[in-house]
């Protein structure tokens, strides 16, 4: 190195990289190094059920991401009405911004105790909380997509050879963008399954009903930091499969 | 084989004047070639035709009948543009068959004219190839099969010859003309290579800025330029 300058950007490069590793992997030393008394915690009713509650939650954000956001989606990508970007910023990018916990007191208020559907701390609940900052990711991989497909005047094609809506989506669209609504479910899921702030306001953190695998990571950090080991292990090593499953989706030929 | 004509036609983008009162009429079977500078609205022409845009003033008739209420599914219009837009997840059988599921078409009608059509662009050993595998050549071949197996009133080509290398150019222009002279569709195609344009067309309409300055034969063209447009067109070709 021979100017300064190289060299402080070489220092901040390894400092962020050294911190996201640590922050990242770093529970995997910890969970080694007292591995006798985490691991049995693994398999202990508590992680099991929050386990099964955040797994099957997140797969129901996920399904019914794909259900309302891929026909927000195409509207975002072949409508032709005003204000579309506007709309596109509040329904895609806001929710990854916006703080959860204000959107889990808003939930509350709605569909808590004093409305007259009250399904707070419900695992009904749950689901509603993770929604919102999870489904933006399916909407946005749609989104491109179907401009993608759009871009390239295939959707014209398929009209002028007498191709109705209903085919051009369901011959065209979806099977041109396979792997991105694919990509955009492994990433609504993965959210879905680190969302900590809606889902403890308005769902609670009930064992065996409401309770997820972040927020019984949160409730015992302090009181069995074994069994919080093992969730966190638990969450990580879920969330790093969907990415990898996601990279070899998007990797593949199209 | 249907007759195309175009009635005051204009259409802007915004502040761009892409079509200023285009008229143009075709006779039934002519291949008529549209050709002009590039931005000069040709793109837009076929657009409008197509029924993909909607014309600001004027008419696309078609025997007689205006179809500016006619949504493009329902047009029958055969389109190939300029990258081709072969659907890259079906092989070149499924391509050339889309346009016929699509109607429901009887398996046996749509098993008889794909074969037809793959033996008309002679593709017959490719067919269950993906569009990927395909020189430039046999995914214009393809594109046109695709577009001439549903029958279409008019057939509508955005610069087909535009990712056609030069040493094979003549042979592929040479087998388009006889393509189209078999299947005996109205064409509408935009060329802006006055070689091209010349070699190909019964007729050739000569753009410049979203009008329509001269349309003639390319003997009527050669010995009376209208315009020093198509002069200077026509002297590109002899350089
Ligand atoms: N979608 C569009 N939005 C705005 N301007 C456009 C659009 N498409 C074409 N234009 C403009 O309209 C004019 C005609 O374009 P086009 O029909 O594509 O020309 P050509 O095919 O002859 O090259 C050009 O000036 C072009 O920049
Ligand atoms: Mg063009």
């Amino acid at each position: 190195m021979k100017d300064k300058i190289s060299l402080l950007f070489a220092v901040g490069a390894l400092a962020f990289a050294g911190f996201m590793l640590a922050s990242g992997f770093y529970i995997y030393l910890i969970a080694c190094t007292s591995w006798k008394e985490v691991a049995p915690q693994f398999l202990s009713g508590r992680v099991l059920g929050a386990l099964f509650i955040s797994v099957s939650s997140s797969f129901i954000v996920g399904i019914l991401a794909l259900v309302a956001g891929v026909p927000f989606a195409y509207f975002l990508a072949y409508g032709d009405f005003r204000f579309k970007s506007t709309l596109e910023t509040l329904m895609v990018d806001l929710p990854q911004t916006f703080p959860p916990v204000t959107v889990g007191l808003v939930y509350l208020i709605l569909l808590g105790s004093r409305s007259p559907v009250n399904i707070a701390f419900t695992f009904t609940a749950v689901v509603i909380a993770k929604f919102y900052v999870s489904s933006p990711f399916m909407v946005g991989f749609a989104a491109r997509r179907f401009r993608e497909v759009k871009a390239r005047g295939l959707d014209l094609i398929a009209r002028s050879l007498g191709a109705d809506t209903r085919q051009l989506l369901f011959r065209i669209i979806i099977p041109l963008s396979r792997r991105d609504l694919l990509a955009g479910f492994s990433l609504t899921w993965a959210r879905a399954m680190g969302e900590l702030g809606a889902t403890m306001v308005f769902a609670g953190i009930i064992p065996w009903r409401t309770e997820v695998i972040p927020t019984l990571v949160y409730s015992v950090s302090q009181t069995e930091p074994n069994t919080a080991i093992a969730a966190a292990v638990v969450a990580e090593t879920l969330s790093i499969a969907a990415l990898i499953s996601l990279r070899r989706g998007v990797r593949e030929k199209r | 084989m249907k007759i195309l004509r175009l009635e005051n036609v204009c259409k802007s983008y915004g502040e761009t004047r892409a079509l200023d009162m285009v008229n143009l009429e075709t006779t039934a079977g002519e291949f008529m070639v549209v050709m002009g500078p590039s931005g000069c609205g040709k793109t837009t022409l076929l657009l409008v035709i197509l029924g993909a845009l909607q014309p600001d003033e004027g008419h696309v008739i078609i025997d007689g009948e205006a179809v500016d209420d006619l949504p493009m599914e329902s047009r029958g219009m055969g389109y190939v543009p300029q990258d081709f837009g072969l659907f890259p997840h079906m092989n070149v059988r499924q391509n050339i068959s889309f346009g016929l599921e699509v109607k429901n078409t009887p398996r046996e009608v749509i098993d008889q004219t794909v074969k037809r059509m793959l033996s008309l662009v002679q593709l017959s050993q490719h067919s269950e190839r993906r569009p990927s595998e395909l020189s430039g050549g046999e995914k214009q071949r393809v594109a046109l099969a695709r577009a001439l197996a549903t029958n279409p009133s008019l057939l509508l080509l955005d610069e087909p010859l535009s990712s056609i290398d030069e040493a094979t150019k003549t042979h592929v222009r040479e087998s388009l003309k006889k393509i189209l002279k078999e299947a005996g569709a109205t064409t509408i195609c935009v060329l802006h290579n006055p070689e091209d344009a010349f070699a190909l067309g019964d007729r050739i309409a000569v753009m410049n800025k979203g009008r329509i300055i001269q349309v003639g034969t390319p003997q009527e063209l050669l010995e009376e330029p209208r315009d020093s447009i198509v002069k200077k067109l026509i002297a590109t070709m002899y350089v």
